[in-house]
């Protein structure tokens, strides 16, 4: 019926393949398939040599179809359209079957199967090639201007990044002043500086500048269209409270975090002379010299570490805050230094000062803070003592399991970090929110700072516990993306969306309820039907919208209904 | 258990050298030790610098059978000057027990 021309290409992968699947023995299987006019084995498909050879085989044979089966389609499928767009083919004509992943590395003690699995996918990708039609990025013109959502140190920082590359940018802070939870401390490790000059140096750069605009008291409430073109409605609160409109091409997330609340009664919380890491840092900034305490001098301290964070499989904060075991030890040389007399008890289940802030760890050791292990199963108990002090009782792995009681003025706990609760603002912006509550990037390592919403990027301690020092990089790296994709000016945007026919469609209102993005909208047709239809912008083509279509009126281009359903055909065909 | 005394390590020092904060326990001296100590010096330095004083009075015959042979010392990982701080101990005992 079809006169398509086809190259079929199956890759060694050194061995990686070949070792477990007798690759001659797909080429043989499949090269008989109607419209295979080429199927041959490569060692390195992905190698130079065999590139150009597919490149040749485009042009000399006139392919109008590819399917290369090698490895994942996360790996090479860019490399293939790269392949087939320079040889004048549409990128959207080849087919990526993975036989390494699904077969060789999956069945190593069944040679036979994989072989016999490997040649039913590569079937099955013939079989789509076969019904395959070009397909053309959808182009959108990008607006030069970025929504920084939280105006902490990486909020701000990030600001000042955007404008300096020349972008617009518009500030959003929820609470009445800005600069988070830095704003509010005093000297912050590694270098001592005081948080809230930190702020007030960045804020009064943020004003000076013409193409920041910033809001307080001010919320993100609606989020519409798609990258590059993006309308968001901003409320403000107070005495003008108002609703406004705003056109950006991206938006940058840097909501926070908040601080882990103990229960009342955990470790002791409650009783006069416990407090949290950010209560200590609290009395620590107010004063100088000895540290006072309801009027008495606080002699010595016991710091609990890890309240709040890896909290085993039960508990809700299973991860480590990573900022905590270096923030109290600075805590503890901030006292050291103001009154070397203080005794200071540091109770740990293991110590995590990392990088160079190891060094602060040391340092305390020196100026006499003394560290204690305790077992994970068996932590420290805080009760008031007879004196009005508190007593501590906590068993020492380090002193042959000895159980001690330490008399101390001040118990601290160290907090961790958790999410910050944002619901609305999360679903204003389709956010993705991971199971510790922190939102997701796409990949940790190489694509650390987007989300699969495209041109919404995260960055800072709402993505999961970040210093001030990391969390100002990430808001650099979040900088970077968002203005790498406005200066461009225009984004291409991967054609294969779900789409509508207006024909068959009977607007029954189904899939609308169903789009995760909220790509689908009723649209009127100049001949008065009221029909669905999708944004092609919007849409990630997920695919959940086809098969609810009770009209199947929609399908996910390059896997529409009539391919998918060849693909199995080809997938069950007699294996001979 | 225990009730700790904070300022036993600057009562055992007075004015001389004391110092084991860079130990780590990993027990490198008590392994090597010739005289088979299960106590000296970790063990012993452990009750120092937290404040276990009733457990520390107790290993007065281990500290002062030490044969100071430095064993230890050139073996530790942490660089701590151990035999120094027997040394010291020794001084305390000398003060807390024989009013010396």
């Amino acid at each position: 019926m079809s006169e398509r021309k086809i190259g079929v290409y199956v890759c060694h992968c050194g061995g990686n393949i070949s070792d477990y699947v007798d690759v001659d023995r797909v080429v043989d299987a499949v090269k008989g398939e109607e419209d295979v006019v080429v199927a041959r084995t490569a060692m390195f498909t992905c190698s130079d040599a065999t590139q150009q050879e597919i490149y040749d085989d485009i042009q000399q044979l006139g392919l109008d179809g590819l399917v290369v089966a090698s490895c994942s389609p996360k790996l090479h499928t860019f490399t293939f359209r790269g392949v087939a767009k320079r040889a004048g083919l549409n990128p959207f004509l080849y087919t990526q079957v993975n036989v390494r992943e699904q077969c060789s590395w999956a069945h190593t003690d069944d040679h036979a199967g994989a072989t016999e699995k490997a040649i039913r996918l590569v079937r099955a990708g013939i079989a789509r090639t076969r019904l395959l039609e070009p397909l053309e990025p959808t182009v959108v013109e990008t607006v030069p201007k970025t929504l920084v959502i939280g105006a902490g140190i990486a909020g701000l920082r990030a600001a000042l990044g955007l404008a300096d590359i020349g972008l617009s940018v518009v500030v959003v802070e929820r609470e009445a002043e800005v600069g988070g939870w830095v704003r509010r401390l005093g000297p912050m490790y590694p270098h001592d500086k005081v948080g809230a000059d930190l702020i007030r140096q960045l804020e009064s750069e943020v004003r000076r500048r013409e193409n920041i605009a910033l809001f307080t008291s001010a919320e993100v409430v609606r989020k519409a269209g798609s990258f590059g073109n993006y309308m968001v409605d901003i409320k403000t609160h107070g005495q003008s409270s108002m609703t406004m409109q705003l056109q950006v091409g991206s938006i940058i997330v840097a909501t926070g975090f908040d601080t882990y609340q103990p229960e009342e009664g955990e470790y002791g919380y409650g009783i006069e002379g416990v407090v949290t890491l950010p209560e200590y840092r609290a009395m620590l900034d107010a004063g100088e010299g000895p540290l006072i305490h309801h009027g008495r001098v606080v002699q010595s301290v016991a710091y609990v570490y890890c309240v709040g964070s890896r909290q085993g499989d039960g508990g809700p904060h299973q991860y480590c805050s990573r900022f905590c075991c270096s923030a109290a030890v600075h805590s503890a040389l901030l006292l050291h230094r103001r009154d070397p007399a203080a005794h200071q008890y540091h109770l740990y289940r293991d110590m995590r000062t990392y990088g160079r802030y190891e060094l602060m760890f040391l340092e305390s050791r020196d100026k006499g803070s003394l560290y204690l292990k305790f077992p994970e199963d068996e932590p420290p108990a805080v009760q008031r003592g007879t004196d009005g002090r508190l007593l501590v009782t906590v068993r020492d792995q380090l002193t042959d399991q000895s159980e001690v009681q330490i008399p101390v003025d001040l118990v601290v706990l160290v907090t961790g970090m958790v999410p910050r609760e944002n619901e609305e603002l999360v679903q204003a912006l389709k956010l993705p929110v991971g199971r510790d509550g922190f939102f997701n990037e796409i990949h940790p390592k190489l694509r650390p700072v987007e989300t699969v919403v495209d041109g919404v990027a995260i960055c800072g301690a709402c993505q999961f516990p970040k210093n001030a020092s990391e969390s100002v990089a990430s808001g650099l790296a979040a900088v970077t993306q968002s203005a790498a994709m406005l200066k461009r000016g225009r984004a291409e945007l991967d054609p294969q969306v779900a789409a509508v026919d207006p024909e068959l469609c009977s607007d029954c209102g189904t899939c609308y309820g169903i789009c995760p993005y909220g790509a689908i909208s009723p649209r009127d047709l100049t001949t008065g039907k009221r029909v669905a239809a999708i944004d092609p912008a919007t849409c990630k083509g997920c695919g959940g919208c086809a098969p609810e279509c009770p009209e199947r009126a929609i399908n996910l281009q390059g896997y529409t209904r009539a391919q998918i359903l060849a693909m199995i055909d080809g997938l069950t065909k007699e294996v001979v | 258990m225990t009730v700790l005394t904070p300022d036993l390590v600057d009562q055992v020092r007075e004015n001389a050298e004391f110092n084991a904060s860079a130990c780590m326990n990993c027990g490198v001296c008590t392994a090597i030790c010739p005289l088979g100590s299960e106590h000296l010096p970790r063990g012993i330095f452990r009750y120092v610098l937290l404040g276990m004083k009733e457990e520390l009075l107790k290993q007065q015959e281990t500290v002062f059978s030490c044969l100071l042979c430095k064993m230890c010392e050139v073996n530790c990982p942490a660089g701590v000057h151990i035999v120094e701080n027997v040394r010291t101990l020794r001084h305390y005992f000398d003060r807390q027990a024989f009013g010396l």
